[in-house]
């Protein structure tokens, strides 16, 4: 099962759910469709720019590292991932 | 009691009441307190500032604690605003002031920010705090929360200098050496906060926290006669000292105590510069970086939260970003002790260094009037000096040895 982490504020676009178990094997962009699938349109608007990638403010970590530095929304999910979506807040 | 007016989106402007807050619900960018400053403007006057108590509540009516109970005394701010003049003449400048923040309770300015969350963390009554850190902000959140009598966790990178992973347990905090960089410490710090409940300074606490640090911008503009320098030369760890400062300078001009605003100089480390790559690219984004490398550990965060902030207030102020390297750094932490007498972490060379290569380029002017400001003490950063000076060998306690020793050279 893919473990789907949400941070409490992020949590608006899951109705709440912090954290969702999810029978997924593939990319992130695919397990981003599914979940949309699932909470339908406001999860792909809160999570997602109009032009399909991630917004600004939405970090996407998976197995701990940063999706930018793996392949992005193509990043391979194999089935036991835990996928986080953080706020950027870093550093004080 | 209290001028809060509420919360704003810095990204998308959407308002929300002064809650724990810790992004934008809407858009989840960065959020910052607003106030009723036509309120505030007939209590904060200039006449009135200089009776008041020397430490960061003197700006009482700009900060938003709103129970005066809750705040932790530790006497945090009032600190020196030094006239640098032999500095001024080894760099070529006329007049530079050294804001020294290095003599804060815990010896870096994360003092003032903490006295913020904290204070809001004990309005809130939450059970426990703590914060994500490179090291100078776990001393001053394990320091206010052994005063508050809170529990304090601390998530630092386990490589951190040991004597910054000390201090917060003499406090009495639990340190979470985290394996990773700071920004591994930093996810993990907000996936535990927020399945605690605990009210993390720099995260959940964040809009309230940044609020501590804009009293550096207060304090110099009091210290100087209530005027503002040309230029303050600002460290960059995650940005958010930088915007706090612009936003000090926005709630001045809004009351009509300055006009223009000083030029915001930002500064990294070579080894860890995605601010100043964003502010160098067009579209003036942070370019994170994986595995950050620097003598400057207290500023090492590949992937700044309040970076693309802080680019937009240096390119409004007409400042400029700069990234020198770990060398030049050390050398400005050399030139300022001796100068000064004024011993900084690498942070604080990292702006001295950037001075001497913006007068060197001319990005800086011989005339403009110049604020360092010195976040973080040297003491707390031995081991960058370890390679820097020969082992001491034991001299014999007579005066044949002492002149040998001295090897004829002319002292004093």
């Amino acid at each position: 099962m893919v473990r789907l982490v949400l941070a409490s504020p992020i949590a608006v676009a899951t109705r709440g759910e912090r954290e969702i178990e999810i029978e997924f094997e593939g990319t992130l962009r695919g397990l981003f469709d599914l979940v949309t699938n699932r909470y339908g349109k406001p999860f792909q608007q809160r999570i997602f720019e109009g032009d399909g990638a991630l917004k600004r403010f939405v970090n996407v970590y998976v197995n701990g590292e940063d999706a930018r530095y793996l392949r992005g929304l193509d990043t391979p999910i194999p089935r036991d991932a835990t996928v986080d979506l953080l706020p950027a807040i870093a550093g004080g | 009691m209290g001028y809060v007016r509420g919360l704003r989106c810095r990204a998308c402007g959407a308002e929300f009441p002064a809650v724990q807050l810790a992004v934008c619900e809407s858009c989840f960018g960065p959020l910052e307190v607003t106030y009723e400053l036509s309120a505030v403007r007939d209590s904060f006057r200039r006449a009135d500032l200089a009776e008041r108590p020397r430490d960061l509540w003197r700006y009482r009516e700009l900060l938003p604690v709103l129970d005066e109970s809750a705040r932790v005394d530790l006497a945090v701010g009032c600190t020196p605003l030094r006239r640098a003049a032999d500095l001024g003449e080894a760099l070529d400048v006329r007049e530079i002031w050294v804001k020294d923040d290095t003599v804060n309770p815990t010896y870096s300015f994360k003092d003032r920010p903490v006295a913020v969350a904290v204070a809001k963390a004990r309005e809130w009554d939450l059970p426990a705090i703590g914060c994500a850190s490179t090291g100078n902000l776990a001393a001053a959140t394990a320091a206010a929360a052994a005063k508050a009598h809170l529990p304090c966790y601390v998530f630092a990178p386990a490589s951190l200098e040991p004597a910054k992973l000390l201090v917060p347990r003499i406090f009495g905090a639990t340190v979470v050496p985290i394996e990773g960089t700071y920004d591994d410490a930093n996810r993990i710090a907000l996936l535990t906060a927020d399945r605690r409940g605990w009210g993390f300074v720099n995260i959940n606490l964040r809009p309230y926290y940044a609020e501590g640090s804009k009293t550096l911008l207060f304090e110099t503009w009091e210290q100087l006669g209530f005027e503002l320098p040309d230029v303050i030369v600002v460290p960059l760890g995650s940005g958010l000292l930088l915007t706090s400062l612009e936003k000090g300078f926005r709630e001045l001009r809004e009351l009509g105590e300055v006009a223009d605003p000083p030029r915001l100089v930002g500064t990294q480390a070579a080894g860890c510069a995605p601010i100043v790559q964003g502010f160098e690219s067009p579209d003036g984004r942070p370019k994170p970086v994986r595995r950050p490398e620097t003598v400057a550990e207290s500023l090492a965060i590949g992937d700044p939260g309040s970076g693309f902030e802080a680019i937009q207030a240096m390119r409004a102020t007409r400042g400029f970003a700069d990234a020198p390297n770990d060398p030049d750094i050390l050398d400005g932490v050399r030139l300022l002790a001796r100068a000064e007498g004024v011993f900084t972490e690498p942070a604080g060379g990292t702006t001295v260094a950037t001075l001497r290569r913006a007068r060197e380029d001319g990005r800086i002017d011989r005339d403009e009037r110049v604020v360092l400001l010195i976040t973080g003490s040297g003491l707390k950063t031995p081991a960058v000096w370890r390679d820097a000076f020969q082992p001491l060998a034991p001299v014999p306690p007579n005066s044949a040895a002492v002149d040998a020793y001295l090897g004829g050279l002319h002292h004093g």
